[in-house]
């Protein structure tokens, strides 16, 4: 059915944007790879716990920072969950953010900080929204009859 | 070739077992590596699921955990039931080299390390450990489903040393027999170089080696007695009470009066005590890897600059190999989300190292108490009261204070009394807790807990640390911080053994590498913020992350203040470090000091708190393999001899003290 070509050639085309605006990078080919017919929607279960989580570190996050004298071997551990977390699924600009989080957690630099929690934040939900939209693509595409192109 | 049929045999063996442990209940084939039982361990749930699945899609039978203390438990309740470990370096409850180290000592497995932590100081930080294999997140599907070699390899390796354990623990009883006896005969007469290798055969050593040759090719082949930590520490406080030199296993089993054990136990496990307490003593001969250890590490250097010192004392006065005072350190300190690392550690190790061996020999006290002044004044001014107090520890213990190095140097006081010592090595011992905890342990449990696992020997010295308590230690130290300056000795006398970077590598092989560094790495792990003794402080029952210092305690010379090592080692301050590696010198010199006396006492006590096994495990790599408590029991050994190695008077550490 033409609906069916149509949206998912959109679905490859927004993947394809994703990817070359670096909000997502192999690691979520990796994802998409293992998903088969025993874990039809594994892509979705494994970005669902990152989102999940995800939320969870930075509501930490910011409660560390708000503290008078800053913990910041736990900011630390938080910001490096975060980028492992991150990595596993491919979430490339968040997982940058932290790097450059790390280094300004070393220095003890509240600012530095500071605005790396606000940049995290703002790319992980850029990052949130951009994967929700990809997965409502490919629901549509489903339900459409049609299947999923993937791994791409 | 045959090696690799034994092993293929015992894979097979393994293979056929896959489903029998399984929760699925799915019975899993024969086809290695298909089936492989993997335990994964990760906070994170989002990797742990895609690790499952990657998993699950090699093949494997996996097993998550979100929980390193669960994944501990599970695997103590299931053991064998599981090929390979998977963990994450970062977890709330526990460190993941904690556990690795933990897991290295109690069950042998293979545990290959995770992390989006990538930088080579994390990495060393692993193989330190033991950790078979590194991986940097993010994993890829390749990348797991080649982690069936490193269970094969382990297999392979571990076959390879049953079939040469007998001969080579024949062979390396009488050797440690003579190294034991020379070790005594040496500080009991004064001898100038604790390095100095003497030919001579104490009788009871004759008897005794000869009982235990005899009874070691029968023991190894009877059922398995689980040593446990009560178990050992009646071991550890008959081999004190008879006095380590004429220890043999007749009358320890009639000391122990343990229904069901045989002699043939206690002789194999008393072995394995003399191993273990001879790497301890040891480590000090080893030198010249401190190099390669220390090479790797500079890179985040943030060692406390206790902690070189630590070792420079260490190397200094318990001839413990750099490498091992390197590893110790670097474990120790490296913790922290590898801030601690090693590598700061290592540069001054090296130079410990040198240092130590050209000091003692030359003079014995002096040499020794002369370093140490000069560490001190390297030292952060934390060190001078290290210094103090490592002066009252015995002189060969001086050298473990690890906090301050300047502390075992000044042992002017140390003067070399076996009593004196002992009580020194308490002071030192309290003192240098109290210093950590001024400077910035918080928490450090109640150290008697954690050091006291030092068999025999080292006992003494936890008890000086506040955690004593238990009052064996003459100087009875007990004040607050029992933070096994031992701890730091465990960790030094699995490295110096290996006298590589593999800490835990004992020079027979024995030790193995997750032992020791695992060890270590408690030490380490405990960083205040980590440590579990931290928390605990109060508690001997400190985390399973803890329970691993108290192994280390333990191990001779390591110290109950493990704990309290690690804590100092949280805190990042210099002063932590200090404090454990000196701790654990004082201990350790406390023990030969006072042989068996206290050791055993505050042993006992600790031990029942400590997780016995592990340390046991921990210390002796092979011997874990065959028993869990016979890991412990070599480091025991390993302390001992330090102990007798500096006798209070005619040690050079002592001397040191004095100085």
């Amino acid at each position: 059915m033409d609906s069916v070509v149509q949206l998912q050639r959109q679905l490859v085309d927004y993947t394809v944007q994703l990817f070359n605006e670096g909000f997502l990078d192999d690691q979520f080919n990796q994802l998409q790879q293992l998903q088969d017919e025993s874990n039809p929607d594994f892509v979705v279960e494994v970005v669902t716990l990152f989102f999940e989580d995800s939320e969870r570190l930075l509501d930490e996050l910011a409660k560390a920072l708000e503290q008078q004298s800053v913990d910041y071997t736990k900011i630390d551990a938080h910001v490096h969950q975060l980028k492992g977390s991150s990595s596993s699924i491919g979430a490339q600009r968040v997982q940058k953010v932290c790097i450059g989080f790390r280094n300004f957690c070393e220095e003890r630099n509240i600012e530095g900080c500071q605005k790396c929690l606000h940049q995290v934040k703002r790319e992980y939900s850029l990052v949130k929204t951009k994967l929700e939209t990809l997965f409502k693509l490919e629901r549509k595409v489903l339900a459409a009859g049609g299947s999923i192109p993937w791994p791409m | 070739m045959a090696a690799m049929q034994r092993v293929a045999s015992s894979l097979g063996t393994s293979a056929s077992t896959y489903g029998s442990c399984k929760g699925t209940g799915v019975k899993v084939s024969d086809q290695f590596p298909a089936g492989l039982r993997v335990l994964v361990v990760d906070d994170d749930i989002t990797c742990l699921r895609l690790l499952e699945k990657m998993l699950r899609r090699c093949l494997y039978h996996v097993t998550t955990c979100s929980q390193a203390t669960a994944a501990l438990k599970l695997l103590r309740e299931r053991k064998g039931c599981f090929d390979v470990v998977l963990s994450d370096v970062h977890m709330p409850d526990m460190d993941g080299f904690k556990l690795l180290e933990l897991l290295g000592l109690e069950m042998d497995l293979p545990v290959i390390m995770m992390s989006a932590d990538g930088r080579t100081s994390a990495v060393m930080r692993g193989i330190i450990h033991g950790a078979c294999d590194y991986l940097i997140k993010p994993i890829r599907e390749e990348e797991l489903k080649n982690i069936w070699q490193h269970v094969i390899r382990k297999k392979w390796h571990d076959s390879k040393e049953q079939e040469h354990s007998g001969s080579f623990e024949d062979n390396d009883w009488h050797k440690q027999g003579n190294d034991d006896a020379e070790i005594a005969s040496s500080v009991h007469e004064g001898a100038e170089g604790v390095l100095k290798d003497q030919k001579k055969r104490s009788i009871a050593k004759e008897e005794d080696d000869a009982e235990l040759e005899n009874d070691d090719p029968s023991a190894s082949k009877k059922p398995r007695v689980v040593w446990s930590v009560e178990l050992h520490q009646q071991f550890v406080s008959a081999v004190n009470h008879l006095g380590i030199d004429k220890a043999v296993p007749k009358r320890i089993l009639e000391l122990m009066n343990v229904p069901g054990l045989t002699r043939e136990n206690v002789a194999s496990h008393l072995q394995k005590f003399r191993l273990y307490l001879k790497r301890l003593s040891g480590v000090a001969q080893q030198g010249g890897i401190s190099n390669t250890f220390c090479g790797p590490l500079d890179s985040n250097v943030k060692l406390n600059p206790l902690g070189r010192y630590d070792i420079q004392v260490l190397a200094a006065s318990s001839q413990i190999p750099p490498q091992t005072l390197a590893a110790l350190h670097a474990e120790l300190f490296g913790h922290p989300a590898g801030s601690m690392v090693t590598t700061v550690d290592q540069p001054a190790l090296l130079q410990a190292s040198m240092q130590g061996p050209k000091c003692i020999p030359v003079e014995p006290g002096m040499a020794f108490g002369q370093r140490l002044v000069k560490c001190q004044t390297n030292m952060s001014k934390r060190f001078p009261q290290n210094v103090v107090s490592a002066e009252e520890v015995a002189p060969g213990f001086v050298a473990w204070p690890s906090n301050s190095v300047g502390t075992v140097g000044p042992g002017s006081n140390l003067g070399g009394m076996s009593s004196q010592n002992s009580n020194m090595l308490m002071d030192l011992l309290q003192q240098q807790s109290q210093q950590q905890q001024s400077q910035q342990l918080s928490s450090l449990p109640e150290p008697s807990r954690v050091i006291n696992v030092q068999p025999s020997c080292l006992v003494v010295p936890s008890q000086t640390s506040a955690t004593f308590q238990a009052g064996n230690s003459p100087a009875s130290v007990n004040q607050n911080y029992s933070r096994s300056p031992m701890i730091d000795y465990s960790l030094l006398s699995p490295q110096s053994n290996n006298s590589s970077l593999n800490i835990g590598q004992v020079s027979n092989g024995d030790l193995k590498t997750t032992g020791v560094s695992g060890y270590s790495g408690l030490g380490s792990i405990s960083p205040l913020s980590s440590c579990s003794v931290n928390p605990d402080n109060s508690s001997q029952q400190v985390q399973s992350s803890t329970m691993t210092i108290r192994a280390a305690r333990q191990l001779p010379g390591l110290g109950p203040d493990i704990s309290n090592f690690q804590v100092s080692y949280g805190a990042k301050s210099s002063e932590v470090l200090d404090q454990g590696p000196l701790r654990n010198l004082g201990f350790v010199g406390k023990c030969t000091s006072i042989p068996g006396r206290l050791a055993v006492d505050e042993f006992e006590s600790t031990m029942s708190n400590l997780e016995h096994e592990k340390f046991y495990m921990e210390m002796n790599g092979n011997k874990v393999k065959q028993e869990p408590y016979v890991e412990f029991t070599d480091n025991t050994r390993v302390g001992i001899p330090i102990l007798s190695q500096l006798p209070p008077t005619s040690s050079d550490l002592m001397s040191v003290f004095t100085e």
